[in-house]
Parts: C-alpha cells; sequence; structure tokens
C-alpha cells in the first residue's frame, strides 16, 4: 500500500539538472529519510512534490490525483504539507497568526473563529505557547523552525515532508525535535525528513532514500543502505570537498 | 458578544446618524457646502478603501484606479445621459462594468506565468491610458466632445441635487467600508494578506491565490466604478482629460499610504484628512500650494509613522480623542475658526499631530495594546 508514487521525476535550472529522473514511493505510515550531499536535490524534490516548483517531466500520484497537474493549494487540500529550510514566517503576523492562518486553509476549510481557538493546540505541541503573540521578528532561528512545523502540522496532513528541521539546533533541542517527530508520527502522518545528522536519520527512518546530483543512488533499509559502496563515495567525496 | 458583531452595531449606528445629516443641516439653516463637503470626502474614502482592498490586502501595487473610476463615470454619462435610462438603473451597472474590466484584466496579469509586482504595476498604469484613448477615439462613448450630466433627473425621494449626492455616496461609502471590514475579519481577508506577505507559501499552505486575488481585483474595480458612476453627476461636464488623468490614482495612494494600508480603516482615516487638507487650502486661496503643502506633509508623515496613522492613533487613542475634543471645544467657544469645517480641520491637525509624537520607549513585549501597531509597522509598505 503506497500513499505516494513518483515516476521520472525531472527539473532543471538553466544547465543544472536539480532533479535527473527520480522514481519515489513513500508508503503509508512510515518515516522516510531523504539524505545526499548538499546540492544534490533534496529540496528540490520537497518542493516539486508540494508544487512549489512545476516539474520539467514525470508523474506523482497520490491517493489516486496526480499532483504534479494540481496547484499548490490544491496539493495542500489533498494533505501534504512540507516545511521550508529556510523558514518563511507571514512577516506581519504573530506565530499564532500564522498557525491560525494555516488551520483555516490547508486540508479542509476552518474559519477564522475556529482557528484562532485551534491555532494553541499546536503552538503549545511545538512549545511555543509562549511566543505565540509576538511579532515574528521577535522569534529565534529554533523558533521560527518550530513555527514552520507548527503551520505545516496545522495544515492536518496526512503526508509531511520536512526540509531540515532540525539544522542549527543544538543537542539538547535536537533530542526534544527528535520526540517531537516520533510523536507526530504516532499520530499516523506519513513523514519524509531530509536531514544532514545521518545519525539522526538512520535512528529515527523506518526507510532511506539517498539522493546524488540528482538521481535515487540507493532506497532500502537505513542501516543496509549507509554501507553501500556507492553511498560511501557520495558522501566521502562531499565530506572531502565540504572539509 | 464578539468584537465583530460590536463592530457591525457601530456600522448601524453611523449609519443611522450619517443619513440624517442633510436633513439637520438643512433644519439649522447651516451653509449647504457642509453636505458638499461630506460627500466629497465619502466619494475619497471609498476610493482609496476600495483601492486598499486590492493593494493593502494582497500588496499588489495598482495604479489603475482611474481606469474602475473612469469606466463608472463614462457608464452613467453614457447610459443615463445619452441614452435616458434611469440613473439608479445606470449606477449598478457603472460597478458591474467596471467590476468585469477588473477582473479581465486579472484574467491576464495573473495568468502570466512570469509574475511580478512590477509588471502588475504598469499593467495597471497601461489600462487608463488604454481606455482614455479608446473613449477617445468611439463617438458611442465621448469621441472628443465630452457628456453633458447637468439635468439628468434624479428620483424624487433622494431630495434635491446636494442631498442626492449625499445619499448615494453615503451608501456606495458605506458598502465599500462594510466590505473591507467584513474581509478583513473573514478567512478570505486573511488568505489576502498571507498573499500580500509571502504568496508561494500562503499558495502551498492551501491559498487559492489566482482566486482571492481576482476576488480583491473585482472588488476594487467594482466599488471604484459605482462610486464614479455617481460622481459623473459632480463633474456635470465629463470629459476624457478630467476622467483618465492621475489624480484619483494619485490622490488614492496618498490618502491610503498615510492613513495606513494595514487596517481596513486607514485609508479612510487618510482620506478625511488629506481631502479636508486640498480643501481648506483651496478655499484658502493657496491652491497653488496645495501640492507643495500635501506632498511635503506626507513625506513627513510616511517617514515618521511607517504604519499609518490609523494604527499609531488607535494605539494611543486616548490622548488623540481628547486632544480632538479639547481642540473642537477651544475652537468653538473661542470661535477661532470662521466655519465649522475650519474647526474640524484644525482639531484634526492636531490629532494628527498626536500620531507624530515618538513613542518614548519600544515595548518589548507584545502584550502592549500598540503589538498590532508594531506588527504593522515592522514591513515597509508594499
Ligand atoms: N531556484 C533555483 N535556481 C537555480 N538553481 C537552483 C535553484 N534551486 C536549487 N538549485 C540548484 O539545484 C541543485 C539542487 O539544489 P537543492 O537545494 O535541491 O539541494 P539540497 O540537496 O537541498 O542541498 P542542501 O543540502 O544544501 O540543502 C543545486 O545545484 C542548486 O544550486
Ligand atoms: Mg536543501
Amino acid at each position: 500500500m503506497s500513499s505516494l508514487t513518483g515516476t521520472g521525476i525531472a527539473k532543471h535550472f538553466g544547465g543544472i539538472k536539480a532533479l535527473d529522473g527520480v522514481d519515489i514511493v513513500i508508503t503509508e505510515g512510515e518515516i522516510l529519510g531523504l539524505v545526499g550531499p548538499n546540492g544534490s536535490g533534496k529540496s528540490t524534490l520537497i518542493n516539486v512534490l508540494s508544487g512549489y516548483y512545476r516539474a520539467d517531466a514525470g508523474r506523482t500520484v497520490f491517493d489516486g490525483d496526480d499532483l504534479l497537474r494540481l496547484g499548490p493549494h490544491e496539493i495542500a487540500a489533498a494533505g501534504l504539507a512540507r516545511t521550508f529550510q529556510i523558514p518563511r514566517p507571514f512577516r506581519t503576523m504573530t506565530a499564532r497568526e500564522n498557525v491560525a492562518l494555516s488551520y483555516m486553509f490547508g486540508q479542509r476549510r476552518h474559519s477564522l473563529a475556529q482557528a484562532r481557538q485551534a491555532a494553541d493546540q499546536w503552538l503549545e505541541f511545538t512549545d511555543l505557547a509562549n511566543v505565540g503573540e509576538l511579532p515574528i521578528d521577535q522569534l529565534t532561528l529554533h523558533q521560527l523552525k518550530f513555527l514552520e512545523l507548527a503551520r505545516a502540522l496545522a495544515t492536518e496532513p496526512k503526508l509531511l515532508l520536512l526540509d531540515e528541521v532540525l539544522a542549527g539546533l543544538n543537542p539538547t533541542e535536537v533530542e526534544e525535535s527528535i520526540g517531537m517527530i516520533q510523536r507526530i508520527h504516532a499520530q499516523g502522518v506519513t513523514l519524509v525528513i531530509v536531514e544532514h545528522l545521518v545519525r539522526v536519520v538512520t535512528a529515527l527512518s523506518t526507510s532511506l532514500i539517498v539522493l546524488n546530483q540528482g538521481r535515487v543512488i540507493a532506497h532500502g533499509d537505513p542501516e543496509v543502505v549507509m554501507q553501500e559502496p556507492e553511498v560511501v563515495r557520495a558522501y566521502l567525496g562531499s565530506r572531502w570537498e565540504h572539509a | 458578544m464578539t468584537s465583530r458583531t460590536k463592530s457591525l452595531i457601530g456600522f448601524g449606528v453611523v449609519a443611522v446618524v450619517l443619513n440624517l445629516v442633510p436633513t439637520v443641516v438643512e433644519s439649522l439653516d447651516a451653509p449647504s457646502f457642509y453636505v458638499t463637503f461630506m460627500f466629497t470626502a465619502f466619494f475619497w474614502i471609498s476610493q482609496s478603501v476600495s483601492w486598499n482592498i486590492l493593494t493593502g490586502y494582497t500588496g499588489y501595487f495598482s495604479f489603475g484606479q482611474g481606469a474602475w473610476f473612469g469606466i463608472g463615470v463614462y457608464t452613467t454619462g453614457i447610459l443615463a445621459a445619452k441614452h435616458g435610462w434611469p440613473f439608479l438603473l445606470a449606477l449598478p451597472v457603472a460597478g458591474v462594468l467596471a467590476g468585469l474590466g477588473g477582473l479581465l484584466l486579472g484574467m491576464i496579469v495573473f495568468r502570466l506565468r512570469k509574475q511580478s509586482g512590477e509588471i502588475f504595476a504598469l499593467t495597471t498604469l497601461a489600462v487608463a491610458f488604454v481606455l482614455a484613448s479608446v473613449a477617445r477615439l468611439y463617438s458611442f462613448i465621448d469621441g472628443g466632445r465630452g457628456i453633458f450630466m447637468t439635468g439628468t433627473p434624479l428620483p424624487a425621494f433622494l431630495g434635491d441635487f446636494r442631498t442626492a449626492m449625499f445619499r448615494m455616496t453615503f451608501v456606495v461609502a458605506f458598502l465599500t467600508l462594510l466590505t473591507a471590514f467584513l474581509l478583513y475579519e473573514s478567512r478570505i481577508g486573511w488568505g489576502m494578506f498571507a498573499i500580500r506577505d509571502d504568496e508561494p507559501v500562503a499558495h502551498g499552505l492551501g491559498v487559492p491565490v489566482f482566486r482571492y486575488k481576482m476576488l480583491a481585483l473585482g472588488t476594487n474595480a467594482f466599488f471604484g466604478g459605482l462610486m464614479g458612476g455617481v460622481w459623473s453627476l459632480q463633474i456635470g461636464f465629463v470629459t476624457v482629460e478630467d476622467v483618465f488623468n492621475i489624480r484619483v490614482p494619485l490622490f488614492v495612494i496618498l490618502m491610503s499610504v498615510l492613513g495606513g494600508l494595514r487596517h481596513w480603516m486607514g485609508p479612510a482615516f487618510g482620506a478625511v484628512i488629506i481631502y479636508a487638507l486640498t480643501d481648506r487650502l483651496n478655499s484658502a486661496g493657496l491652491e497653488d500650494l496645495n501640492q507643495v503643502i500635501i506632498g511635503g506633509l506626507l513625506i513627513i508623515l510616511v517617514l515618521a509613522v511607517r504604519e499609518g496613522i490609523y494604527l499609531r492613533l488607535r494605539a494611543r487613542w486616548k490622548p488623540a480623542l481628547a486632544v480632538f475634543v479639547l481642540a473642537i471645544g477651544v475652537w468653538t467657544v473661542f470661535d477661532l475658526g470662521s466655519s465649522l469645517i475650519w474647526d474640524f480641520f484644525y482639531a484634526s491637525l492636531l490629532t494628527v499631530a498626536v500620531a507624530l509624537v515618538p513613542l518614548k520607549r519600544q515595548p518589548d513585549t507584545a502584550a502592549s495594546p500598540a503589538s498590532e501597531a508594531m506588527a504593522a509597522s515592522d514591513r515597509s509598505p508594499p
């Protein structure tokens, strides 16, 4: 039983093939880790699946709909949500209003009055209750990352794509967030997590996809996949480059 | 009782009170230019508040107000004056045609693959130019001869000309404000604010951005055209040069920016202040200084009060109200102004000055009543 099946997804920017024929299967109920060196196309894949970018080629079936034909708001209504690697809050709204907005739209429509009430639950879940009324520019990076998460959760997604929510957090915060991600999963949300901390991804995910230069080079059990020679090579190469 | 219900009751009360103004003015034997002053203010309120539904709410800067206004003017001009339609039948057609014009523009610019605020702004500017040449070219519209509106019959129940103008402009301004308010306090309005803040993100969270931008543009154009339709009567002799010039779009922008784009009331506030200012300068025989003074004032205010004076005054409404009441009191008691309008004008200027007094300390927690103003001020106008 699969939740999302993508075949031959391609996206290029000028001469750069950010995604070069990606096949991906996301099984309902799993936590799928998505890893790969910098610039391997992880964010681009999330951007294409969520409709933020229009794919050049390919097909993505999610619960019977071809996502690549839908607009971003229709994809949200179908139950897919994502976070941005670099937080993009609505700057004239408070944290609570950001969350309320996404609850009003998201997968199902709710009125403004309902949303103002309901926003609290996601602020509490993400530990933002005490900054709910603050203007956005008074939030720390950590809080902004969690606001991304709260806003995505407030759309009540079936499938949630998390783009490096843990990057830039200190070890304690990382531990807290791992617990949070597990609780989201326990509520029945299928998750895709993009993360550079290989230790964290392997610990969290039930299966793993490795991207390199816009192609899937491995897919399967996390422990096994990370041992594959091609994966080791891709990772060592990038480590060396960025050392 | 929710704040929304309270506001709606407020709307009702204001409507009843204002509706009595012409009768009261008449029975007091007061000068009838009070009525003219007020209905011209209603005109500008409706124009700027409707402009703000597009530009303030969704962030798409428009120079197109003159086009919607112009479509409205010419629609009642052609239908009522040239073809003898009953004026009140031609009026809604003015709004609908302008609204359709807005939707047509939206169909084109909001469907472009490469969209940007700049492209949108330039396109709206072009629309008025195109309409002006079309009007000049075709004699069934204008053909360069102009249209005489004087003598257009109005239904008797509207009263004499001034009273009729008052009633019609009032109804349109009231409906514009009500629409702006209802949007502001609704899911749709919030979707528009999200578009203004970050359109792609809003889209991804489920906001149907195309539909909402169309709605904002259509609503803006509809009310601009409806009020334009009423205004053809006041213009008297309608010409292309008088209608499709830069005056309406420019003033609407000035008024809204001054009052503040972040709140539905802001542009109405700015409209009254700027209109009162130009009116007083004109009546003091200072027409030539008009633009200099208004331009200067605007620069000062916009630099000093980025969020617009409405939110600023709201955050400190007690001192503001006190100054206003006190000023009106002093001016009337000591008979300083030559008329009530002058009294009102001086009192308003003093009140606006309250907005200019800088905050002593930026409150660091948002629990302060100024939080809305602060939230609004952390972004420059679109
Ligand atoms: N909007 C864009 N315009 C041009 N090039 C882009 C754009 N977005 C991504 N790219 C390029 O596409 C490639 C893949 O980028 P992407 O952001 O998907 O990588 P990533 O795997 O998310 O990397 P990181 O780990 O650094 O976040 C990179 O070469 C990047 O420079
Ligand atoms: Mg990335």
